[in-house]
């Protein structure tokens, strides 16, 4: 990247990646790491269909050559490479708004992820000690709740909806995500925290970005636990272990994407990074999500006496 | 030709649905009682945004709900063109089209469709115990042709364009392909040859033995019971009944003369077509 670029891009950082974007990103944190050429580059310009695609579904095509473009009608498309370290995004319109980063921070950078080897979660993630704990679960299942709650307790947050596990080096490291909670309004309600003057992800939806600025936790973090939360009233309170089995058998609702990195051709990869991150510590949890102030204290100690 | 497809078993809440689909669920397993803990299984609502997420790889909560909508009839091809087996969903939205003018049901990915129908009347009362609303209420929720069931801006499914009452009926008896109309109270009065044709339009094995089995093990004292023992959670409001009085008729000692004679204001043709009035 000449100095020309470096003006015109963001210098930011995601998931432990040197971010440069052409694509404003305020939500991200600055680069505060070393003078590393950036690991993923985010360009404005074009992004027609894929003339060839090998996988043509009505937001996604895959080519041949492994090259996708994920698209919503009227917010924008993007291009991610092969190789996971460039993306080209063609907004429909201003490429300031929120609704252009939203997809590009989801789906979009779970297939820069997936790419680069990294491991997606659907999870929030918050720091216990010098530890990590991955809360898990499907959309709607309470992540960003229980994460706002943990905030509030004094837990600092690595991801509200998408926790980054790096496998590379043995241990699993949880990656820094972005310092904001995406919450609904009837979520905000409750916690009695006002909409006034937030991001709406969408503007017709009532689903706000809540900025995090002094409980954001940026630096990679070993993961200690995986707790995948299950919104059901009938389940049993508190925290078990499942067995391997059917620890695997919630590999669906644990994977961020999960069916888009099969449709990726990385079937065997992702079996084999969730096996390992599942060995590496110690099996899946199961908690029955928290509906209580009583019971989100009760939570408390579980999820210490994981990260210890 | 791949085998997997859906049979849509539809109607207007509170006329029959669920009964239907605890009726055929014990046919498929011999005419065994339903596990009131399994049976969503077999018959899952339609348009529920993980069906989304899982084919569109997308956060179905960043879609707005015309994005959602537009979006749906390519939901359902791409999950028939993934089924090995037909599959069943419990629809109540009415027969209609996208906002672009597609069919909201691809008749491609449609292998039939029960249409269960019953009394307004009778569904008049039952949805205003469901929903713990006044009668009148009730009455002016079956006349709007806006009606939406489900909270659109709640999280996990999809707004639910039902119509008016006679709205959604006209809607399903238009549908392409033509649904089995099924009323509820020839259901009461002979479920076993009702089940049995259902379960034929279905492509569904329908031995009388288990047809007999499957009928027994769903009567409605034998749905309360359970109801009782384990509790069955449809959509009702907390502390109602689901299976509250399984009758035909049961308006004529609930509602007053004008609350009647409403109804049938609203919706006569309808009603007459059906044999109602």
């Amino acid at each position: 990247m000449d100095s020309a670029d470096a003006c015109r891009s963001d210098d930011r950082s995601l998931y432990g990646l040197r971010v440069a974007s052409e694509v404003p990103a305020p939500d991200l944190p600055s680069w505060t790491g070393d003078d590393r050429a950036p690991d993923l580059t985010i360009l404005l310009g074009e992004a027609p269909p894929l003339a060839h695609a090998v996988v043509d579904r009505p937001l996604l095509q895959i080519g041949a050559d492994g090259q996708c473009r994920f698209t919503v009608r009227g917010v924008a498309a993007y291009l991610v490479s092969p190789d996971g370290r460039a993306i080209v995004v063609a907004p429909e319109g201003e490429a300031d708004r929120a609704e252009v980063r939203a997809f590009l921070f989801g789906s979009v950078l779970a297939i820069v992820c997936m790419r680069r080897g990294l491991l997606p979660l659907h999870a929030a993630c918050v720091r216990i000690g010098d530890k990590a704990v991955a809360i898990a679960g499907q959309s709607g299942a309470g992540k960003s709740t229980l994460a706002a709650n943990l905030l509030r307790r004094g837990f600092p947050m690595l991801a509200d909806d998408v926790t980054v596990v790096d496998l590379s080096a043995g241990t699993p490291l949880a990656m820094p995500a972005f310092p904001r909670v995406k919450l609904w309004r009837d979520a905000m309600n409750r916690l009695e925290l006002p909409v006034d003057g937030l991001e709406r992800a969408r503007p017709t939806l009532e689903k706000y970005h809540v900025p995090v600025e002094e409980g954001f936790c940026a630096t990679p973090t070993p993961l200690a636990g995986l707790v995948h939360l299950e919104p059901d009233p009938k389940a049993p309170m508190g925290l078990r272990r499942l067995g391997a089995m059917e620890g695997l058998a919630r590999i669906g609702s644990i994977v961020y994407r999960q069916p888009l990195m099969v449709r990726l051709g990385l079937r065997d990869q992702q079996m084999d990074q969730f096996l390992r991150l599942a060995a590496a510590l110690g099996g899946v949890r199961a908690l029955r999500r928290p509906e209580t102030p009583a019971e989100l204290d009760a939570v408390v100690p579980l999820m210490s006496a994981l990260a210890s | 030709m791949s085998t997997g497809g859906f049979y849509w078993i539809a109607s207007y809440p509170k006329s029959g649905n669920t009964w239907m689909r605890l009726l055929l669920a014990s046919l498929r397993n011999g005419g065994n009682a339903p596990d009131f803990d399994r049976t969503f299984g077999f018959a899952p609502l339609a348009g529920q945004l993980g069906d989304f997420e899982q084919a569109l790889d997308v956060e179905p909560s960043d879609l707005t709900h015309e994005e959602l909508a537009e979006l749906r009839p390519d939901i359902t091809l791409l999950l028939a063109s993934d089924l090995t087996e037909p599959q069943f969903r419990k629809v109540h939205d009415c027969w209609g089209r996208t906002p672009s003018g597609r069919m909201l049901f691809p008749p491609e990915a449609t292998l039939g469709a029960l249409y269960l129908v019953r009394d307004p009347r009778d569904v008049a009362v039952s949805w205003a115990h469901h929903s713990s609303r006044p009668i009148d209420n009730a009455i002016d929720f079956m006349a709007r042709a806006s009606t939406i069931a489900a909270d659109p801006t709640r999280y996990g499914r999809m707004a639910q364009h039902l119509s008016s009452w006679s709205g959604h009926v006209l809607s399903w008896l238009e549908a392409e392909p033509r649904p089995l109309v099924v009323r509820y109270e020839d259901l009461l009065a002979d479920p076993a040859a009702m089940l049995a044709r259902a379960a034929s339009h279905c492509g569904l094995g329908a031995e009388p033995a288990a047809v007999d089995a499957a009928v027994a093990s769903t009567r409605f004292e034998a749905l309360r019971e359970a109801e009782a023992e384990k509790g069955f959670y449809n959509g009702q409001t907390q502390g109602q009944r689901f299976f509250r009085r399984g009758e035909a008729g049961g308006w004529r000692d609930t509602l007053t003369p004008v609350q009647a004679d409403r109804i049938a204001r609203d919706h006569g043709t309808v009603m007459e077509r059906l044999g109602y009035l």
